[in-house]
Parts: structure tokens; sequence; C-alpha cells
């Protein structure tokens, strides 16, 4: 995909927010109530700001005046595959964090991670992943108590 | 001295054992963040905030600030040794601290760096010191329409001052806005844009916000870049710093220059960058022809003068922050949320009913930039030290780490999705030109802005003419509208002028 089209299609985007804002503050009334502005009068002037915006930034972009350079690939070549390799287990380790709570979760994140992607061996491996969370566990839980979520099965798994 | 009591007040508080140990603690991790890229100051105090809740005021926000101060000493150490510039304002500075550092003279530069920081420290916080109660006093006077007056200054000045594209500038500000609405109105109490979905009932966390914007995106955008921290080795000797003296004493108008246009472009919002660059152009024009000719080979004074006019940029940035409820930068719109958090009402009336709280943050910032000078310079080599840990072990790391700062601020499994859901935004955003800072501001300062002008037009029973009333609105609204209307003027302007003389191009 070229920037180009990557900023229309943002745009876009963006445009079908701007209309949802917009038809949401419709629906809480956005004149005057009986104390001052309705709820929606804010969001409603905000929405318009935005829509008129992504017209022009949508126009601006066919005629290839926007400050970004249209002709480039949005994400360079070889760009993709890095990023995914980042976002995806991140994404990962947040559905784990929903089964296994956020320690245990960061544990296998760290070591799959550091093996797998980093290709480290299993020493520096255990010796990341395993002492750091139980650090920032023993910080938060113990030290400032600041819960971290537990999941459905993380209080049995570090339950002291 | 009215000012100088409360500063011995602030200096006694700020100097309590407890207090300058968290003052140490926050320069250490401030140092660290800043020298990652990926992590800045706005993002390390947003990750801390949770850890401030078992604090008292006055502690938590020495701790955010001496973050921030950290930050800004650390960030100069990534783009000169790495070339890679952890913040938007440190680019200037690798124009010419990068040649130097390969050149072999890294300690140089760095010690160069560290004092100018220092410089821009001290005329940012005597400006903190003297003006900012000051413009607390006259604030004071400011009702609902002055508040939004101040709100559509800034604002505008994002658009017509700040960054690449002004229309992108607006349109993020209007959906930092919106975000910012999601939720229960705070005026009516009815759900508002949340389309029957139970999570969006707590609304969007601007902290959230930060860390994925910030972080998360940062990260994807570092390793889309594929960066190789190819790091020049520095040792600090102690010749590094007494021909640093010999270097300022030269360039000492630099230093004084850079510190004050740093200062005066800080305290609007967004100014650090624009400074950085601006001093650093200044530096340039007043240097003789063969001075000039090093500029950009690695010339001393190309790292003095963004350098002073970052620091000072960064410290004139609380003054808006602590006095208007108006941050000037980024990591001072985290700091004036966790404000928020704490349970202080940001404004002008902190000064009245929290001396100890302002005054100790004040007397905070000269404590911080003093230790935070000593820090950096005794211990450089080893902060640098964290970029050469491998990236794919820092990496999942700082992401655990943004996930704990994400869930803790409101305890909900739904921040730490919404905070990839940003990341990617901020992924997004970036490579097309859309400003983040005023988003995140827009977003902080939503329920304020709102209020403000709901209560205005309250108060005039649906007049507009209230936004346009004498002595302090309305030159706020036209200051407002002719900075906002700026970008588009200008091109008109010029054409105007050009046609009127014949033969111009």
């Amino acid at each position: 995909m070229t920037t180009k089209a990557a900023d229309i299609l943002v745009a876009i985007i963006l445009l079908g927010f701007g209309l949802l804002v917009a038809w949401d503050s419709l629906r809480l009334g956005s004149g005057w109530g009986m104390e001052g502005p309705k709820a929606g009068f804010f969001p409603i002037v905000m929405a318009a700001i935005a829509l008129a915006g992504c017209v022009v930034v949508i126009r601006q972009a066919m005629k290839g005046t926007s400050s970004v350079k249209g002709g480039k690939p949005f994400v360079p070549a070889g760009g993709m595959k890095p990023v995914l390799t980042v976002f995806i287990p991140a994404c990962g380790m947040v559905l784990l964090t929903e089964v296994v709570g956020l320690y245990v979760a960061a544990m296998i994140y760290l070591a799959a991670y550091i093996k797998i992607v980093g290709g480290y061996r299993w020493r520096t491996v255990l010796l990341v992943s395993i002492p750091i969370p139980l650090i920032f566990y023993w910080v938060f839980e113990k030290l400032f108590l600041i819960p971290m979520p537990a999941g459905m099965f993380g209080a049995q798994i570090l339950p002291f | 001295m009215d000012i100088l009591t409360n500063l011995l007040l602030g200096l006694k508080v700020a100097g309590e054992p407890y207090n300058l140990m968290v003052a140490a603690a926050g320069l250490i991790l401030g140092v660290i963040v800043g020298v990652l890229p990926g992590l800045g100051g706005a993002n390390g105090c947003a990750i801390l905030i949770p850890v401030t809740f078992v604090m008292p005021p006055v502690a938590a926000v020495i701790l955010l600030s001496s973050l921030y101060w950290g930050s800004l000493y650390g960030g100069c150490i990534c783009s000169i040794l790495f070339n890679i510039p952890g913040e938007p304002w440190a680019v200037a500075t690798t124009f010419d601290g990068y040649p130097m550092a390969k050149k072999g003279q890294a300690g140089r530069a760095l010690s160069a760096a560290f004092f100018a920081h220092f410089c821009g420290a001290v005329v940012g916080t005597i400006a903190l010191t003297f003006f900012a109660p000051v413009l607390a006093a006259f604030a004071l006077r400011f009702g609902p329409p002055e508040v939004f007056g101040v709100m559509l200054l800034t604002f505008s000045a994002f658009v017509g001052l700040v960054g690449k594209s002004p229309i992108k500038t607006l349109v993020a500000t209007a959906f930092g806005f919106i975000l910012a609405a999601v939720g229960i109105d705070i005026v009516s109490g009815e759900l508002r844009l949340t389309f029957g979905l139970t999570p969006l009932m707590g609304g969007f966390n601007f902290i959230v916000a930060v860390i994925g914007l910030f972080g998360i995106g940062e990260i994807l955008l570092t390793v889309e870049e594929g960066l190789k921290f190819e790091g020049v080795k520095v040792r600090m000797r102690w010749s590094d710093i007494t021909s640093t003296f010999k270097d300022m004493g030269r360039y000492w108008k630099i230093l004084v220059l850079g510190s004050f246009v740093g200062v005066w472009m800080g305290f609007k919002p967004g100014g650090a960058t624009p400074a950085s660059f601006m001093a650093y152009g200044f530096a340039k024009e007043g240097m003789s022809a063969e001075d000039k000719a090093q500029f950009g080979q690695g010339h001393i004074a190309g790292i003095f003068a963004p350098e002073a006019a970052a620091h000072g940029a960064g410290t004139s940035a609380m003054i808006p922050m602590i006095t208007l409820g108006i941050p000037g930068s980024p990591t001072a719109a985290v700091i004036l949320g966790g404000l928020m958090i704490w349970g202080l009402q940001p404004g002008p009336m902190l000064f009245v009913d929290k001396p100890d709280f302002v005054w100790g943050l004040i007397a905070s910032t000269w404590y911080g930039n003093i230790i935070g000078l000593f820090m950096v310079l005794a211990f450089a080599p080893a902060f640098a030290a964290v970029l050469r840990v491998p990236f794919a072990i820092l990496m999942p790391l700082l992401i655990f780490i943004c996930a704990i700062g994400a869930y803790a601020v409101n305890n909900r499994m739904i921040d730490i999705w919404y905070m990839m859901m940003f990341g990617v935004i901020g992924w997004a955003f970036k490579k097309l030109d859309y400003n983040m800072a005023p988003m995140l501001l827009a977003l902080v300062l939503g329920d304020m802005a709102e209020s403000a002008m709901r209560q205005s037009l309250i108060m005039s029973q649906g007049s507009l003419l209230i936004f346009l009333q004498p002595p302090i609105t309305l030159p706020l609204v036209i200051a407002a509208a002719i900075i906002g209307s700026w970008p588009w003027v200008s091109p008109l302007w010029g054409r105007m002028r050009g046609q009127g003389k014949p033969g111009a191009k």
C-alpha cells in the first residue's frame, strides 16, 4: 500500500468515526437544554471540525499536496515483518493475561520472545524471563499493594 | 519578599530526606527512560503514576518532575552516542553531537550537552520561580470564559505553529476531545458516545493513551525502521569537563541565547522542538564563516544551543501547567493528569491552597537539576550501557512494563487492550504526520475545556459574545484566531505581496 492510499484510508476511517460521533450527539441533543448546552453540544462541534478536516485531508492526499510523500510505500520493504513479530506476540501476552494473569503471561512471553525471535541460549532466556516478572510481582503486589490482573487462574499459579 | 519566603518553605519541603531520595530515584529512572528510544519522559511518568498513589502529593510530584528532568538529561546521551534522537527536540543535537562522538570526542560532547542542559535548566527554573507566582496571581481572576480563551489559544498554537500538517493537527485535536467525551457527561450525567457498549462507559484514560501512543507506537516505529544501536563507546575524563568550562566561556552568549529561546518557546505548548532548531540556527548564524563551515561536522556550539533550548523549554513548560492548568509539553500533561488523580484541582488556586505543594515542586526543580547534572556527569557511561542490552530482550520487557502501567491506572483489563490499540494508532499517525501531542492534551483537558465552554454559555445564556469580552478573553481569542489561521493566511499574504511587486516570483 502506498502512503497516499494509507493516508486516504486513515482519513476515511476517521471520517466514519466522526459520523458516528455526530449521530450519537444528535441523539443526545446538541442544542440548548434546560440548563445550558446539552450533552451532545461539545461532541458535535468537535465532530464537525473532525469531519471537515478529514475531507480536506482526503482532498490534499488526492491532489498530492499532503505533507507526507504519497508515492512511497506506507510500510517500507521488509518493515512489516518486524512490526508484526513485535505486535502479534505482544497481543498474545495480553490474551494470555486474561487466562493466567499478567506475571505468568509475561514469563511465557519473555521466554518465548527471547528464545524464538532473539535466538538466545536457554540460560539467558531463563535468567531474564523468570526473575524479572517475579521482581515486579514483589514490588507491585507486596511493596506498593497495587494488584495486577490475575486472569482466570493467576491466583492459583502465584499464590504467595 | 514573598516569593523568597515561599521558596525557602519549598526548599525545606523538597529538602526532606524522603523527598530528596524520591527525587534521586526519579532522576535515575528519568535518565534511563530518556536514553531508551521509545520511552520518553511522558511515558515514564505515565507508567509511574500508579506508584505515586501510595505517596503524599508533594513526594509524588517530585518523583514525576525529577523523572522529567532526568529524561531531558538522558535524551542527549542517546542522540550523541547513538545518533538516535530519543525525542524530537534532540534531533538538532545529533547534527554535531554524533560527528564529535565519532571523532573520539564523545566525552567532551556529552559534558558540553550536560552543562548546556544545566544552563537551560537554571534560566527555566528562575522563570518558574519568579514568573509563575505572578502569572498565577493574575490568573486567579479568570472565570470560565477566560479559561476557555486560554484553551483556544493553546490548541490554535499547536495548529498554527507546530507540526508539518496543520489540518491533521486540527483533526487529531478534535479526536482527542471526542475521546475525552466518551463515557459519562460530567454535567448532565448522561452516557455519551458509548453506543451501548459496556467497556466504553468508563471512557478512555489519557495515561493509557500516552503509554500506547508514545510507548507501543514508538517501539513499533523503531523496529520498522530496523534501527541498529551501534553506539560510540564513551569515557568521561576530568579533562572533558575542564575543556567544557573553557568552551562555555567562549560561547556563553550562545548558551544564554539558547536558554532564553528555549524558555520563551517552551512556555507555549509544543515549543521545545522548534526552540531547539531555532537556537541551533541562531548559533550558526552568529558564527564567523570558518566556524560556520564546522557546523554539522562537530562544532561544540552546535551542541550547546539546542540542548540549552530543549531543557529551558522543558522547564518552562511547567509554568503554564502549574499556574493555568495547561501543560506546555506532553510530559507536563501527564504530570497534570497526576495532579487530578491525586485530588488536586490544577490552576492558580494551587498557589493559595497548597503552597507547600507548589513551592515543593518549584524547589525540587532546583535540587533535581543540580543533582541531575552531577549524576549524568558521573554515570553517563553506565546509563549508555542500558542501550547495549540486546533489543530482543529489551523490547519484550518494555512492553511488559507498559502493560503494568496501563493496567494499574484503573485496574481494568480493557485498558491493556486499549494500550495496544493506541499503539497502532500512534504508529500510523506518526507516519502520516498527525500530531499526537495536541491529541493527548485534548484528552487530558477535555473535561476542563468543555465545562469552561458550557459554563460560559450558561453565564451568557447562550450568547457567543461572552467569548469576545474585554479585557482578557477578547485578546486571547483574537490571538488564537491569528495564530490558528496562520498556516492559511501566511501563503495568501505572501502571494498578495508577491503580486504587488512587479517581477517578483
